[in-house]
């Protein structure tokens, strides 16, 4: 049981670092870098080799991924955007 | 406490050297209102240095560029300026500004109940992209601009007057307006754009005071 809930979410957990991978293959030009603080500034290549690496600053991206498109899906986006 | 700004300008990485480029239009905005100021630039952006000039200076606004974590912030060669339990007392009773990441999640926790000082900073990590093309010359850097005009709405609104609580609000309203810019320009780096200005809108919090000014 356990072993079919962590190959689950470890299919989740792929599935996830593809999308985001695919988010940033689309929407970024190859002359920007992202500064992330003490990670340093990443190209488009790095950050994607570390969401792919899966280490801490590959969860940071996909969890900036994340709450973007969250905040999309919930509407607190739109809310947020119809006060300015 | 006088009334006063002092601020830190490490530059010793492209992120550093992007935050201390980016922050001229704030002591600008000091000189243009005849507002006191002093930079701890590069090497001066150490722990000593920062101490000294607020215990001398005694102003009553701190900005603090530089890398973050949780209970500290980083100067110049990433060494540590104020550490929380350390030396974040000299902070008390002023206004601070921390350009850093995830400072707000720990240090700023000291400044969330006290109704004598106010601390702005972020609970995640403060991201911007920049062009590569303009790295030699970050002031040209028209998409770092983004990021920084509507951060620094905030140290700006402050020094122009505003109440914490108000320039923080100004800040946030710049980043929405920054998003809904670029989402209607719908060009390649648009959804990027919008989702690190929804970043750093998400991650800045106002701790403590809301109403103190300048």
């Amino acid at each position: 049981m356990n072993n079919n809930i962590t190959s689950k979410e470890k299919e989740l957990n792929e599935t996830l670092k593809k999308l985001v991978v695919a988010r940033i293959e689309a929407n970024m030009s190859s002359t920007l870098k992202l500064s992330i603080g003490s990670d340093g500034s990443l190209t488009k290549s790095q950050m994607i080799e570390h969401v792919m690496g899966g280490d801490n600053i590959g969860e940071r991206i996909i969890q900036t991924h994340l709450n973007f498109m969250r905040a999309q899906a919930t509407g607190q986006l739109t809310t947020a955007l119809n006060t300015v | 406490m006088k009334k006063g700004l002092i601020i830190t300008l490490p530059q010793s990485d492209d992120v550093t050297e992007y935050l201390a480029v980016f922050s001229k239009s704030i002591t600008d905005e000091c000189e243009k209102r005849a507002i006191k100021f002093h930079e701890l630039k590069r090497e001066k952006a150490n722990k000593k240095e920062f101490e000294t000039s607020l215990k001398s200076y005694d102003y009553n606004f701190v900005i603090l560029n530089g890398h973050g974590e949780e209970n500290r912030i980083t100067g110049h060669q990433n060494k540590t300026i104020i550490k929380k339990g350390e030396n974040n007392h000299i902070l008390n009773k002023r206004i601070t500004y921390a350009r850093s990441c995830w400072a707000a999640a720990g240090l700023g926790g000291c400044y969330s109940r006290d109704k004598t000082s106010c601390f702005i900073g972020y609970n995640i990590p403060f991201m911007f992209l920049m062009d590569i093309t303009r790295a030699t010359n970050p002031i040209k850097d028209k998409i770092a601009e983004i990021f920084f005009e509507t951060s620094n709405r905030l140290p700006i609104g402050i020094i122009k007057g505003q109440t914490t609580n108000q320039a923080n609000s100004n800040s946030k309203k710049a980043m929405l307006k920054g998003i809904k810019k670029a989402l209607s320009r719908g060009d390649k780096d648009s959804q990027a754009i919008a989702e690190i200005l929804w970043n750093n809108y998400s991650g800045q919090v106002l701790l403590g005071n809301k109403e103190m000014t300048l």
